[in-house]
């Protein structure tokens, strides 16, 4: 159906198509009998490429129409390149260089000259790529060269501006789970690639207050070099001319001479099922998505094609089928999986109510599946040919696609024809040559799928997909910075206790010589919803009963003066040492000990905060062992909100921050009890605590301290 | 909800850059010149500018209609014609067109019967709930399976009770296996709503539950003839690139890029659309889609949701009163006989203007202009009348939300085409654009209270009396009223002592580059070319506008900002962050 010309070059060639779209010959449709004539000859606009003395590689194109000139750098770095405890530090870097102005000039001034000029002028970096622009009129074509070279080469990173751009990121932190869309972005992406990889990872407000001045100024001096920078460059100008200008702009910056490293590796994850629960939607957003492969694959012609059919446009299977036919979504699609630079990720989306979250699943998952088990048709694969083949004349309808087209081949090493060859190879394309490539890259059952939504509203249980993760998006808390104690911040802190003794019972909580607690710990350990009950009996000042009932057996831990001992399931032993220190130490440490030691203990009073939205004084307390205590105070009623400290996680053994808040206040035996408590382990949640009887002053058999 | 950074003009720009650069011959500066325009008989206006450097074209359809049009009961009508504007013509999407007529009448049918079996049911289920709502706490648990039994269409109950007094009720049921029989002894309560159950809801309700089904079986039935979304897969198989379309409260605008030999395809396919659209799919499109473009948007997003209260509460009289999107009880309840005569009275030729930039000749395209846009009647809208009356105080939207705090305040101001708009760009540019804004140096550099503000003209639109908004994002830790402080102290700073010389130079040599910009690339200037001729009545202000913004003095900024920027005259929403 395709008539070729040829003889008017390999981009023409690509693009002469005449004829007719999906011709019927036996009932043309009238848009059918409309004649296409010839498309007229794309002439690729005239360019050169250059490499400077110092290694940078420039592309330029001249265009005259407009009195504008348009510098764009491409410069090999990225979020990629950061430490895992610095996360935040190369995208700040990026917007630092040009708010913070250069050693010569203040950003302050740069912004006022920019505006009063109508200039633009940027800079980013993103996760494997940074960037700077500039656009200016044609008279200020120095000045716009001038601002690219100083900034780039350099940045002040004054302190004030590094401080706006923290408070940038944690505003963007604070409000990262406010939009249904960027939750699932984000999080879908630590799904499919593991939540550690760097391409998945995200900062945290702990990762940018460790930030420094001196992390971005030795960021900006180990990533930027001439030789690691591609500059595409369009405009009013005389391309001998802008050459030399830019020679002498950037002479004397050294070229690194070194290859990048390897990126990270992209593993091939099997499928998980990860949902986050927000109560307050009324629409799921769903994700699903696995590796795909790299565009000098042999099967990318195929996935494009394929990807033209299943989800890539208007009128594909799945718009079809689940936004104009079922009336599921307003959004709907897929990506054919391929990237340029690493292997990109296949994945289809939606949006849909909460009660057709499963029915649209189910009908994405289809549609794929489809389209690795059957041929498509011939009329499907002669429409998306037509589709690639006949929108080919937009990847060269501006000089900028077309520069930075070569940019991106050059930086990931394809060859100058590869949009020649694939056009070639989309026109030779068989069904069977679709199913082959589908087959091999797409695979259903393995993607990884990633909702968020209302999930008791859903239709179905995404159980049946796979195991589900409750995703638990809440955002961690800063660490506590502990500024040096001051005569006045412990004097206020030593008030703050004291007046929190006094909401929890004052005299009689300090009088008491002995008390029984029992309390209900709901805890989920590794899949398993466990219930402990905990019976605790302490005579002061220095006994203590615990009888802990666990699905496994019961296990009693007794204090007596200096002897402790500990028996369970199998069988008895001593505490001694470590041991025998922590027993002592847990009776002066837990909130009664605190309340009942304080006049021995350092209490200093530090910034106020706000916890799960109430206004806190948070109270930093040590003084009873090696450890420490901050006590969150709600500001009105001074009664304990949370209490964070240093734990051991009882899973992994290994060192966690503690933090146990109180949900409830209760009367019981006369005085105001927490009643239900929730234990957060490094912000996760561990299990819910309810005491269920508090006693002061009890009768205590005396025997329970006996060997 | 798109937002026209608006640019000023030529003349002063040429006389800048001459200076400044040398300027170039026969570029743009007689870019004016280029520009050629014709009308049909049925008065779609033809805008075209030649440019042959690559063969492609782009274009926009202009449609002089928005929500601002739309009346109490239809809101959300000219977004979801928009969407039906994709559905195809009498050629374009259909099998059978004839019998797709008929199908498409049933459906119509079907709907109209469910709309009154839900009107029939409301008034007799309104009293049934407060019968209900009458039977004492420590009964009502037991009641509930018994209404369940009620509901069940097949199940035959029989009551009896002495007169008005408690009742025995049995209920025998065919169930799958076995035949049941159930009995209920009643209080008087319980025997009052069950005896209104019986006499009044159960055949309305039989009624609903069929007339819900019939419906879904005429759309399933009307569906079989459509060839889905043929439209758009004719303009994608032909090379077609950014198919797409919005609405926003002022117009409707249809665009895509076509390549340059697919002009007479492209005339046939955007004029079939423009004339004879068949409005199929409408009820899946509205409840599917278009349905779920408004969860998205607005209901499950806290910006989407408060923002549409807010316009609810800035406008009380004319149309920018309701959102885009329009209620969600309205998108439910509009016919296809609705949007057909809201097709009938704002899709006409003298409410179009189409533009068409790129490698075309206008010879050509006038000749398939002719040839495909001539059957649109010409038409006489008549635009609402309801005006914005003054606001007589100063009104406050809270919303406590979980998410994040956020600042808005509107201002009302006039329309585009009042010759104190350029003030108002002036006022807002001064004010909250760029990092020398004011607002951005005192809230965000200096006082770090806030990680962004700023101020534009023209929302939610530009052809009616419309608003100036504020906007602002705190730091983490602060709220919105930590900001509204400094926010009017800037605001009553420039009401006093208005705007510097050199602010007032730096807005005009801003807009003289960003005009320039403007006119790179086909889509841009189609869409400029367009929206100038739809609002301003002619193109050539998207070239004359520089002598206004230019012709702005210090004096004005100051006269306009006291006049504008009045308590009174100040519409504020907040979002307060609370735990959900």
């Amino acid at each position: 159906m395709e008539n070729v010309k040829r003889g008017l070059g390999l981009l023409a060639l690509a693009l002469l198509l005449t004829g007719t779209v999906t011709a019927d010959a036996e009932a043309k449709k009238p848009w059918e009998k409309i004649r296409i004539p010839e498309l007229n000859e794309i002439r690729m606009p005239e360019y050169r490429r250059v490499e400077l003395d110092n290694g940078m590689i420039v592309y330029l194109a001249e265009d005259h129409e407009f009195p504008l000139l348009e510098l764009s750098a491409t410069i090999e770095v990225g979020s990629i390149y950061e430490p895992a405890d610095k996360l935040g530090l190369a995208e700040m870097t990026g917007s630092v260089m040009r708010t913070g102005g250069t050693t010569g000039r203040d950003g302050d001034a740069i912004d006022e000259l920019v505006e009063a000029r109508g200039l633009a002028v940027e800079t980013w970096i993103g996760q494997n790529s940074g960037g700077a622009y500039v656009s200016a009129l044609a008279g200020d074509t120095d000045l716009g060269l001038e601002l690219l070279a100083d900034i780039l080469r350099n940045p002040a990173f004054p302190e004030d501006k590094i401080k706006l751009a923290k408070e940038e990121q944690k505003a963007s932190i604070s409000r990262r789970n406010d939009d249904p869309m960027t939750i699932a972005q984000r999080e879908a992406m630590k799904a499919v690639y593991g939540a550690d990889h760097p391409l998945a990872r995200h900062p945290e407000y702990d990762t940018i207050a460790a930030v420094t001045r001196d992390d971005m100024l030795a960021f900006h001096r180990q990533w930027f070099h001439p030789d690691r920078m591609y500059l595409v460059v369009i405009g009013a100008f005389d391309s001998a001319d802008m050459i030399g200008r830019l020679e002498r702009v950037f002479a004397g910056w050294e070229p690194v001479g070194t290859d990048l490293p390897a990126d990270p590796e992209i593993l091939d994850l099997p499928r998980t099922v990860n949902i986050v629960d927000k109560d307050d939607l009324t629409q799921s957003t769903i994700l699903l998505g696995h590796k795909g492969i790299r565009a000098d694959s042999p099967h990318y012609a195929g996935v494009m094609v394929g990807n033209r059919i299943l989800g890539g446009g208007f009128s594909t299977r799945l718009f079809n089928e689940i936004r104009s036919r079922q009336g599921l979504a307003y959004s709907v699609g897929s990506s054919a999986g391929t990237g340029w630079r690493n292997p990109g990720l296949f994945m289809a989306f939606t949006m849909t109510k909460s009660e057709s979250s499963e029915k649209a699943t189910d009908a994405i998952l289809a549609e794929i599946d489809k389209m690795i088990t059957a041929e498509v048709t011939d009329e499907e694969l002669a429409q998306a040919k037509d589709g690639i083949l006949n929108s080919e004349v937009f990847n060269y309808d501006t000089k900028r696609k077309i520069l930075d087209r070569m940019v991106m081949f050059e930086r990931f090493g394809y060859p100058a024809d590869f949009l020649q060859t694939y056009q070639e190879q989309v026109r030779t394309m068989t069904k069977a040559d679709v199913l082959a490539a589908t087959q091999a890259v797409w695979h259903p059952d393995r993607m990884t799928i990633f909702a968020v939504g209302n999930y008791a509203d859903w239709d179905g249980d995404f159980a049946k997909y796979g195991p589900v993760t409750m995703v638990d998006i809440t955002i961690p808390e800063p660490s506590l910075d502990i500024p040096e104690a001051t005569p006045a911040s412990l004097e206020q802190g030593m008030a703050l206790m004291k007046a929190a003794r006094e909401a929890a019972g004052g005299k009689r909580l300090i009088a008491m010589k002995s008390y029984f607690e029992k309390t209900k710990l709901d805890a989920t350990i590794q899949g398993m919803a466990l219930t402990f009950t905990t019976e605790k009996t302490v005579v002061y000042p220095d006994r203590s009963h615990t009888l802990v009932k666990t699905p496994f057996g019961n296990q009693t831990m007794v204090l007596a003066g200096d002897k402790a001992w500990a028996t369970g399931p199998m069988g008895a032993r001593d505490l001694e040492g470590d041991d025998l220190a922590n027993a002592k130490e847990e009776l002066s440490s837990d909130v009664v000990g605190i309340f009942r030691g304080l006049d021995k203990l350092t209490c200093q009073a530090l910034e106020p905060r706000e916890i799960e939205g109430t206004a806190c004084l948070p109270v930093y307390v040590t003084g009873f062992g090696d450890g420490y205590q901050i006590f969150f105070l709600d500001e009105a009623t001074k009664q304990v909100r949370m209490v964070q400290q240093p734990g051991v996680s009882p899973m992994t053994q290994a060192p966690v921050v503690q933090k146990v808040y109180v949900d409830e206040y209760a009367e019981m035996d006369g005085l105001p009890m927490p009643r239900k408590l929730r234990l957060m382990y490094d912000d996760e949640l561990f299990g819910t605590a309810t005491v269920e009887a508090w006693d002061a002053d009890p009768k205590v058999d005396m025997a329970l301290f006996n060997r | 909800m798109p937002i026209r950074k608006r640019v000023p003009l030529l003349f002063a720009v040429a006389i800048a850059l001459a200076t400044a650069a040398g300027a170039p011959a026969q570029t743009y500066l007689d870019l004016k010149d280029q520009i050629q325009e014709f009308t049909l008989d049925n008065g779609v206006h033809f805008i075209v500018l030649q440019k042959h450097d690559v063969p492609v074209f782009s274009f926009r359809t202009f449609v002089n209609v928005g929500s601002a049009d739309e009346v109490r009961g239809v809101t959300g009508l000219s977004h979801i014609l928009e969407h039906m504007a994709f559905k195809g013509t009498s050629e374009i999407g259909t099998t059978d067109l004839s019998k797709e007529l008929k199908l498409m009448a049933a459906e119509d049918e079907a709907f109209a019967a469910l709309k009154r079996a839900r009107g029939a049911i409301e008034a007799p289920l309104a009293r049934y709930e407060l019968l209900v709502a009458r039977i004492p706490a420590d009964r009502a648990e037991a009641y509930r399976p018994l209404e369940g039994l009620l509901k069940d269409p097949t199940a035959e109950v029989t009551m009896q009770s002495a007169d008005g007094g408690p009742a025995k009720v049995t209920v025998a049921r065919a169930d799958t296996e076995a035949a049941k029989v159930e009995e209920f002894t009643l209080g008087a309560e319980e025997t009052a709503a069950v005896a209104w159950y019986l006499a009044e809801l159960r055949s309305l309700r039989a009624d609903l539950v069929a007339a819900e089904e019939a419906f879904a079986a005429a759309k399933d039935a009307a569906r079989e003839l459509v060839v889905t979304n043929e439209f758009g897969k004719i303009v994608e198989n032909h090379g077609g690139n950014g198919l797409n379309a919005y609405t926003s409260s002022d117009v409707t605008v249809y665009h895509y890029n076509m390549p340059s030999n697919r002009l007479e395809m492209w005339a046939y396919l955007e004029g079939s659309r423009m004339a004879d659209p068949v409005l199929r799919e409408f009820y899946t499109e509205k409840d599917g889609p278009v349905t779920e473009e408004r969860r998205m948007r607005t209901d499950n997003n806290p910006i989407g949701r408060m923002i549409e209260q807010f316009q609810n509460l800035m406008f009380m009289a004319n149309g920018y009163h309701h959102s885009t999107i329009g209620y969600m009880s309205d998108i439910e309840t509009i016919s296809r006989a609705d949007c057909q005569a809201y097709y009938d009275k704002h899709y006409v030729g003298s409410n179009m203007v189409v533009t068409v930039v790129g490698d075309v000749k206008v010879a050509d395209v006038r000749k398939y202009a002719e040839k495909y846009f001539k059957d649109i009647p010409r038409g006489k809208p008549e635009p609402v009348e309801t005006r914005e009356p003054e606001q007589l105080g100063e009104k406050r939207f809270v919303m406590k939300d979980p998410s994040q705090p956020l600042f808005v305040a509107g201002y009302h101001i006039d329309n585009v085409r009042h010759p104190d708009w350029p003030v108002y760009e002036v006022i807002a540019d001064v004010l909250g654009q760029g990092r020398t804004s004011r607002l951005y140096k005192r809230l965000v550099k200096e006082e770090q209270i806030a990680v962004q503000a700023m101020t534009f003209p023209g929302f939610p639109g530009q052809k009616y009396e419309t608003g100036l908004l504020v906007f602002a994002l705190p730091v983490k830790g602060k709220t919105a009223v930590d900001m509204e402080e400094a926010i009017y102290a800037e605001i009553d700073r420039m009401v006093a002592d208005g705007i510097t010389a050199e602010e007032l130079e730096g807005v005009k040599q801003r807009a003289r580059a960003n005009f320039v910009r403007g006119l790179q690339g086909n889509a841009g200037m189609a869409s400029q070319l367009a929206w100038y001729q739809t609002l301003m009545g002619d193109w050539r202000e998207l070239f004359n506008e520089v002598e206004r913004l230019e012709a702005v003095t210090l004096d004005d900024v100051k006269r306009v900002a006291a006049r504008v920027f009045r308590p009174a005259n100040r519409t504020v929403a907040v979002i307060e962050t609370e735990d959900s």
